[in-house]
């Protein structure tokens, strides 16, 4: 142990753990049979993925026609699905990066999961720009690929553009990130294992044998993904904030919206982090890892962004008071007071007004109060974007083509489909790789377990 | 590399280098031959496959082929002329001129037609009386031609059972009938042709006992008799809208359906537009009536009243003029007070326009055409804005023989009834009445075109041609004459009602082995009656090839009507009694359908109903009020789509409601024209009929009741179709609490908690002034577009605009004050443009396909309020807001500042159309053309067998030059690109630059008011650059700085102030 430890700090790693217990712990998970829970999970989020496979099916043969977008609202339930689930997975290159970057330990015990999260999300994202599109068939046009058409180009100028890049380039990195973090582990598991398992696991670790040499590469290889991740985590949804902001439409055209879109991905990547880390320390005994300590520290990002985004709200609606356009001033009376103000009440209270519980420490430390509240928020970011598209659309400039609109079957099933992808992608990892990253959590076990640090400390020969 | 070999080594082994390591160095694999990852053997070195494998191949590529090439592909074949005709190069149209006649409606078209089949239909300039303006009835009349369910053979009709027979067949057997029949009753609706007169003239002759009856089902026998008693002519006179400066309406539309509205909407839109702000004169339109007609939708004031108060409201201006004038005046029924005031004031006006105002009323009772026609006279009108010479023959109905018919069919004394293309059983007020007693007639014989409810309880069903197949003959107005030829031969075996009536009749004049015997007759005919009338022409060919060629004749004729005549003295009595009911409805004729026999046609009930804004169906119009709450308030609570149960006289009917604008508290107002029960299947059992709850008083039809019940809300309709949900621009009332003017637009515009004032009245959406601050208000316009323009002009790209500023630039402009809300050009740009039929269902969802709709916004005082009209499409926006989003670079703008749409490049994000202020880009949310894969996808819009996109027949009559799109694609006008194209091709091929008017949108060419002009805006001779230098034009939005194409003059109103204090 190189350098100082302030006694203030709380163990991170708990119940005394050796190296050995930390292996066995976190490849448990991969090496028994299931438990009912998650066959049971399981089984009902590959029947909802069932659905999403009809739901597509369907949507393509009949036509975006069998969606309730009409003349007036061009987008609805897709967009803001995808805006969501985008946001939904920031979190992950939040906590691998930037969290790194700040030399926040307690990343460690959650990292593995919430990477996982948001290649999933993005994976869940993705799907609806694609399966929006009135001729899917054609999507391969958003590339820019070589053709006989003049060369026919994109039009480099799209906001949509560059979210193909965007996600592209974010759903790469991500992939990158975590499947190199996965190589030792998935090493660990392979030194565990016989026959075929071994077999497969030697192959999904890449013939990693832990020298010197592969340790040092691995590092270089994580710094330098780490340091590509950092700006995604901003631009991403900086990006996405764009097909809003830089259109004309008054609600949407606003230089606000990419670090609120930002804060506000941060914000429900945690939560839905929070949602799942809870459910995943209980049924896989990880409790030792993810501690009371993690769901607080990331309660407490919460309750900032929280804030953040509410802050945002409101000073959407002072710019809109203030800037004296009758455009932007009636698109957010409408969206307060108009047809959806429903969606605007969700939207406020779930967002703005639920985090703030967080400001107790009693709260914070709540398992139930936080998973309640984590759901709330993801609920409250649904409104979100559900305000910033439908409402918006539904009455802007011409009062002669204000419509409204509710979703059809196919729009909720397609929704309720794409959590069944995300859950079914989700269990699937939890039962083939280490849910916790092995190497890393070792690597704080000397600073953060609780052996050597807290009140519970022995005293060590080699400090 | 020297010096590399020398000094650089990488190990140990280079530096001593033993013969082993220098063997293996230039080796590319460390240990021989043997580890070579390919091994060579003999065979792989000779590279020849085996008969096995050949054999293999063979089967895999045979079965892989045959596979793929037994999956159906649809072969379509196009077939070269054998023999070319000469006057068919194939992608270039031919024009005819021919007229569209239906019963009493006419308008003289031009018929374009590619590849031999008529396509679209164009207004036919060289007209004195519809001067190259359309209307929605008339564009759409193309489409009427391919309508699958027209009759294809001639059919009897046994004991319930319909046969095919033969023309022979069906002319003896009726001939037979004639010869014996006792009373021979022909019946029609207004014919305008005097060559088929002519022809029933001699059917009449050949059986004495034969005698013609015509109706109009929306009648206008009142106005007739009334002339006939006042000066011994039984016609509608000619009216000159543009040559009065007062016009009172007494519910009468004629702006959209009363006897000649092409005409008359041309007129009064000259006398409507403000070009010269320094001197701007417009015409004052006072409107009588208690639903919101199209016509009272354009005035100036609308004067409520009720529609039992309608003789009252004459009477009342009658007393006005006559006591003012120093004339008797008579004890006219009691008016309502507000009405009563206001008519005083507009006698004010009348007589201080003496001689340049015009009174009409669409009344059915005599006796109050008759006052109207005294009011006319004391005023001096006849004459100046009224004349019979080139009177109207546009409706000659006689609704008093009409129903002597009943009663002699009903006592059994016609023997055989012949029904020309009438409906009398659906468009009857006793219709059902005249079902029974046609039970009585010995033979009855349709020559319905397509199934109706008449036509179906007939014996015998002789077909009608289209008039696209028919050669004829139109006298609209005496003495103005128009040509009638076919522009394709009969699609099946029909037969032109004349024809029928002149074989039946064994003329000797019809020389039936003739190639074309109608056209032999009908020119013979003009050889003996219009040749001679004429002095142009000496030889007859010569004349006729001329006639022809212009579609139209015009042989003035004097009339022999005198001065008015007659005592109005005891008319206090004759006049509508106003009724003390607490209801009263008014039901009224549509633009669209019509007097139904327009229902079956798609393209009409997809076009929205100018008022209501509502499509596929007729909706119950119920009055909005407000008391001073954040809701407005409306009859009995309903609200849009609720289903009520109505009783009118007695009869009932389950209907949908729609709250209106304008609607008189206390009256009702619903459609005639829908609910047809046996129609073709587009135009089936949509809406429902309101001709049966009319009622026959004095003989004459009358189009209101004061015996109504209406329920609450029952139900709601499944698929309420209305494509605009906010109605209002800005409509203001008084707050109980303040006294102040507030604007309920505003207040009841949200949901939640109280109105918030400013934010819909300020958008530079419509521009409106009263005539009287012109010049102020255009100085104002010019302020604020400057501060826009100011704002616009910061920009980041300075050089982006001038690209624009060489060569062609499209533009458009838009007269607000000319545009009457009609839908002549919304008809014609589906026509023109491929436009798809979505159906009520896809209407409802709001998936409406129109590339131009108008825009109707009500304004002023909530319980009157004035309308404005706004035709909105594309806007062609030099900085397209939709072209920076599309990620495919699907939608981009041409050199020529049109907003370009590629179809194929397009992979529907619908981006471009969330980001269109004007919200005009369409999507195909389904297939609606059948262009699909899948034919479980054809869509259906009125439960159709064959789906209306993918019949055949009806997609002859799509546009080639105009591609298809298909689904999940976007679109939206495109200016007519077409059009552009070959105007600039047509140029370019005579070698010479392009003219102003060498390129016309479908839009503006349709338009009877000329309230749209296309052009190169570059070019500053050309027309639409001098309606662009108006003051008080303006762009829709022009503080968005998306710098659209299409200009605005703003609405100017002329309304009397001092009729509301």
């Amino acid at each position: 142990m190189g350098h100082y430890v302030s006694p203030l700090r709380i163990p991170l790693i708990e119940g005394n753990k050796t190296y050995h217990d930390i292996t066995n712990d976190i490849c448990a998970p991969t090496e028994r049979t299931p438990s009912a829970l998650w066959v049971l999970g399981f089984a009902i989020s590959v029947a909802f993925l069932a659905l999403y496979v009809f739901i597509i099916t369907w949507t393509i043969w009949k036509g975006i026609g069998s969606w309730n977008l009409n003349r007036t609202i061009g987008w609805g339930w897709d967009i803001t699905n995808f805006v969501w689930w985008v946001g939904i997975g920031h979190a992950g290159t939040l906590i691998s990066a930037i969290l790194l970057l700040f030399r926040q330990r307690w990343r460690t015990g959650v990292n593995r999961a919430a990477e996982a999260m948001t290649i999933f999300a993005v994976i869940c994202a993705g799907q609806f720009p694609i399966f929006h599109m009135g001729r899917v068939w054609l999507a391969f046009f958003v590339f820019p690929y070589p053709n006989t058409r003049g060369p026919l180009w994109l039009n480099f100028n799209s906001p949509l553009m560059w979210d193909v890049f965007a996600l592209s380039t974010y759903f790469t990195v991500s992939l990158l990130f975590w499947y190199t973090g996965l190589v030792p582990d998935f090493a660990t598991v392979r030194d565990r294992a016989k026959g075929l398992r071994w077999k497969i696991y030697n192959f999904l670790s890449f013939g990693w044998t832990g020298s010197a040499k592969h340790w040092q590469r691995w590092e270089s290889l994580s710094l330098i993904l780490a340091g590509l991740s950092t700006p995604l985590v901003l631009s991403v949804h900086t990006i996405v904030s764009f097909d809003f902001a830089t259109s004309v439409i008054p609600g949407w055209h606003t230089t606000i919206f990419p670090p609120y879109f930002v804060a506000g991905a941060i914000f429900s990547g945690f939560a839905m982090v929070l949602t799942l880390m809870i459910i995943a320390r209980k049924v896989l005994n990880l409790e030792q890892y993810i501690t009371i300590e993690h769901i607080e520290s990331m309660n407490k990002v919460i309750l900032l962004t929280g804030s953040i985004v509410g802050v945002a709200y409101l000073t959407e609606l002072f710019v809109a008071w203030y800037s004296g356009y009758i455009y932007e001033q009636f698109a957010f009376y409408n969206r307060v007071l108009g047809p959806y103000w429903w969606s605007y009440v969700g939207m406020m209270t779930c967002n703005v007004i639920s985090p703030q519980f967080f400001w107790s420490k009693k709260i914070r430390r709540s398992i139930a109060w936080t998973f309640g509240l984590s759901i709330v928020v993801n609920i409250g970011m649904w409104f979100e974007r559900f305000v910033i598209i439908a409402t918006t659309l539904a009455r802007d400039y011409l009062p002669s083509s204000w419509s409204y609109y509710t979703p059809s079957w196919v729009e909720v099933g397609m929704f309720l489909g794409s959590i069944g992808l995300f859950f079914t992608c989700f269990l699937i990892f939890t039962r083939v790789a280490p849910v916790v990253a092995i190497a890393e959590i070792k690597s704080i076990l000397k600073v953060a377990g609780d052996q050597y640090i807290g009140p519970k400390a022995k005293k060590h020969d080699n400090h | 590399m020297k010096n590399k070999e020398q000094n650089v080594w990488t190990g140990i082994e280079h530096l001593n280098p033993s013969p082993e390591f220098l063997e293996n160095a230039n080796q590319e694999f460390l240990h021989g031959q043997e580890e070579i990852p390919i091994p060579i053997t003999e065979q792989s070195l000779s590279l020849s496959s085996n008969r096995r494998d050949f054999l293999k191949y063979l089967g895999f590529g045979i079965g892989a082929a045959t596979i793929a090439a037994s999956c159906e592909i649809p072969v379509k074949r196009a077939l070269p002329y054998v023999t070319k005709p000469d006057t068919i190069v194939p992608g270039v149209a031919n024009y005819y001129a021919s007229s569209f006649v239906k019963g009493g409606d006419y308008c003289s078209i031009l018929v374009k037609t590619r590849e031999g089949r008529p396509i679209k239909i164009e207004g036919n300039s060289l007209s004195p009386v519809t001067k190259g303006g359309t209307n929605a009835r008339t564009q759409a009349s193309v489409l009427d031609l391919y309508d699958t369910n027209r009759y294809q053979t001639p059919k009897k009709v046994e004991s319930g059972k319909v046969k095919e027979v033969k023309w022979a067949d069906l002319d003896r057997d009726v001939m037979a009938k004639l010869n014996s029949a006792t009373g021979i009753r022909i019946l029609s609706n207004t014919i305008l042709s005097p060559t088929a007169k002519k022809a029933i003239g001699e059917f009449t002759t050949k059986y004495p006992n034969a005698k013609w009856v015509s109706y109009d089902p929306v009648s206008a026998s009142g106005l007739l008799d009334a002339n006939l008693e006042s000066f011994g002519d039984r016609v509608v006179p000619a009216y000159s809208f543009d040559k009065a400066n007062v016009i009172v309406g007494f519910d009468c539309d004629f702006l959209g359906t009363w006897i000649s509205p092409i005409e008359y909407a041309a007129q009064y839109a000259t006398n409507r537009r403000v070009e010269d702000v320094k001197a701007a004169k417009m015409s004052r339109h006072y409107q009588v009536e208690s639903h919101m007609s199209l016509t009272g939708s354009n005035a100036d004031n609308r004067i409520l009243v009720k529609p039992s108060e309608q003789g009252a409201a004459i009477a009342a201006l009658y007393n006005a003029v006559a006591s003012q004038l120093g004339s008797a005046t008579i004890s006219g029924p009691k008016l309502n007070d507000k009405a009563s005031k206001a008519m005083a004031g507009v006698a004010k006006d009348l007589i201080a326009n003496k001689g340049a105002s015009l009174v009409v009323s669409g009344s059915n009772n005599k006796y109050e055409q008759i006052l109207v026609n005294k009011i006319n006279d004391l005023l001096g009108n006849y004459g100046a804005t009224i004349s019979f010479n080139n009177a109207s023959l546009q409706r000659t109905g006689d609704d008093a023989a009409l129903q002597q018919l009943v009663s002699e069919m009903n006592a059994g004394s016609v023997g055989v009834l012949i029904v020309i293309d009438a409906n009398p059983v659906y468009d009857l007020p006793n219709g059902e009445q005249f079902k029974q007693a046609m039970a009585k007639v010995g033979l009855k014989v349709s020559t319905a075109a397509v199934p109706s409810e008449t036509a179906v309880v007939c014996d015998y069903i002789a077909p009608a041609n289209n008039y696209l197949e028919s050669w004829a003959d139109a006298e609209p107005k005496r003495g103005s004459y128009s040509l009638i030829q076919p522009t394709i031969s009969p699609l099946f075996d029909t037969r032109q009602f004349e024809a029928s009536l002149l074989v039946w009749a064994a003329s000797p004049a019809y020389d039936t082995k003739a190639e074309q015997p109608y056209y032999e007759y009908l020119k013979s005919s003009w050889q003996s009656g219009m040749f001679g009338q004429q002095k142009a022409f000496s030889t007859f060919q010569s004349f006729w090839d001329s006639t022809l060629h212009d579609g139209i004749l015009e042989n003035p004729k004097s009339s022999n009507a005198g001065a008015f005549r007659g005592e109005v003295a005891d008319f206090g009595s004759k006049l509508t009694q106003p009724s003390s009911s607490e209801l009263e409805i008014s039901f009224y004729e549509t633009i669209n359908v019509g007097d139904g026999s327009y229902a079956t046609n798609p393209w009409l009930q997809e076009l929205p109903d100018p008022v209501t804004r509502t499509v596929w169906g007729n909706y119950l119009a119920v009055p909005v009020g407000w008391k001073g709450e954040a809701k407005y308030d409306t009859f009995k609570g309903l609200k849009d789509g609720d289903l009520v149960d109505l009783e009118v006289n007695g009869k009932k009917l389950r209907v949908p409601v729609i709250t209106q604008f304008g609607q008189m508290p206390g009256t009702l107002g619903l459609a005639l024209g829908y609910g047809r029960t046996e129609a073709s299947v587009t135009g089936k059992n949509v809406g429902v009929n309101s001709f049966n709850m009319a009622s026959v008083v004095n003989g004459a039809t009358a189009y209101s009741s004061d015996k109504v019940k209406v329920s609450g809300k029952v139900g709601t309709e499944k698929d309420f179709s209305c494509v605009q949900y906010h109605h209002t621009m800005g409509v203001t009332g008084t707050d109980n609490k303040t006294k102040q003017k507030i604007n309920v637009d505003e207040l009841a515009a949200v949901t939640l908690g109280a109105g918030y004032q400013g934010s819909i009245v300020p958008r530079t959406i419509i521009r409106k002034a009263h005539v009287s601050e012109v010049s102020k208000f255009a100085e104002t316009l010019h302020e604020e577009r400057l501060g826009h323009q100011a704002l616009n002009a910061k920009t980041l790209y300075r050089k982006h605009d001038e690209k624009y500023k060489t060569g062609i630039h499209w533009g458009m402009h838009i007269d607000l004050n000319s545009c009457i809300g009609c839908g002549a050009c919304s008809v014609a740009c589906m026509s023109e443009n491929n436009v798809p039929v979505v159906g009520k269902h896809e209407v409802h969802r709001h998936h409406e396909m129109s590339w131009l709709r108008i825009d109707r916004y009500f304004y002023g005082t909530l319980e009157n309020p004035n309308t404005v009209y706004q035709p909105m499409m594309c806007q062609h926006c030099d900085n397209a807001p939709c072209e920076n989003v599309c990620p495919v670079a699907a939608t981009n703008h041409s050199m020529e500042g049109i907003n370009q749409m590629t179809y194929n490049r397009c992979i529907g994000t619908r981006y471009c159309a969330n980001n269109c202020p004007y919200k005009v880009r369409r999507f195909n949310w389904l297939d609606y053309t059948t262009a699909d894969l899948f034919p479980s996808n054809e869509y259906s819009i009125n439960n159709e067998k064959v789906r209306f996109g993918a019949d055949n027949l009806t997609r002859m009559v799509l546009n080639p030059d105009v591609t298809v799109r298909t689904r999940g694609v976007i679109e939206k006008c495109s200016f007519c690109i077409q059009r552009v194209q070959e105007g600039k091709l047509t140029a370019k091929s005579e070698n010479r630059q392009l003219r102003d008017g060498d390129v016309k949108s479908a839009c503006m060419t349709a338009c009877p008011t000329g309230a749209i002009t296309f052009g190169n805006i570059n070019d500053p001779e050309s027309a639409v650059s001098k309606k662009n230098a108006n003051s008080i034009n303006y762009l829709v939005l022009e503080e968005v700085n998306v710098a659209p194409n299409v200009m605005y003059s703003a609405k100017i109103i002329n309304s009397n102030e001092s009729l509301d204090a």
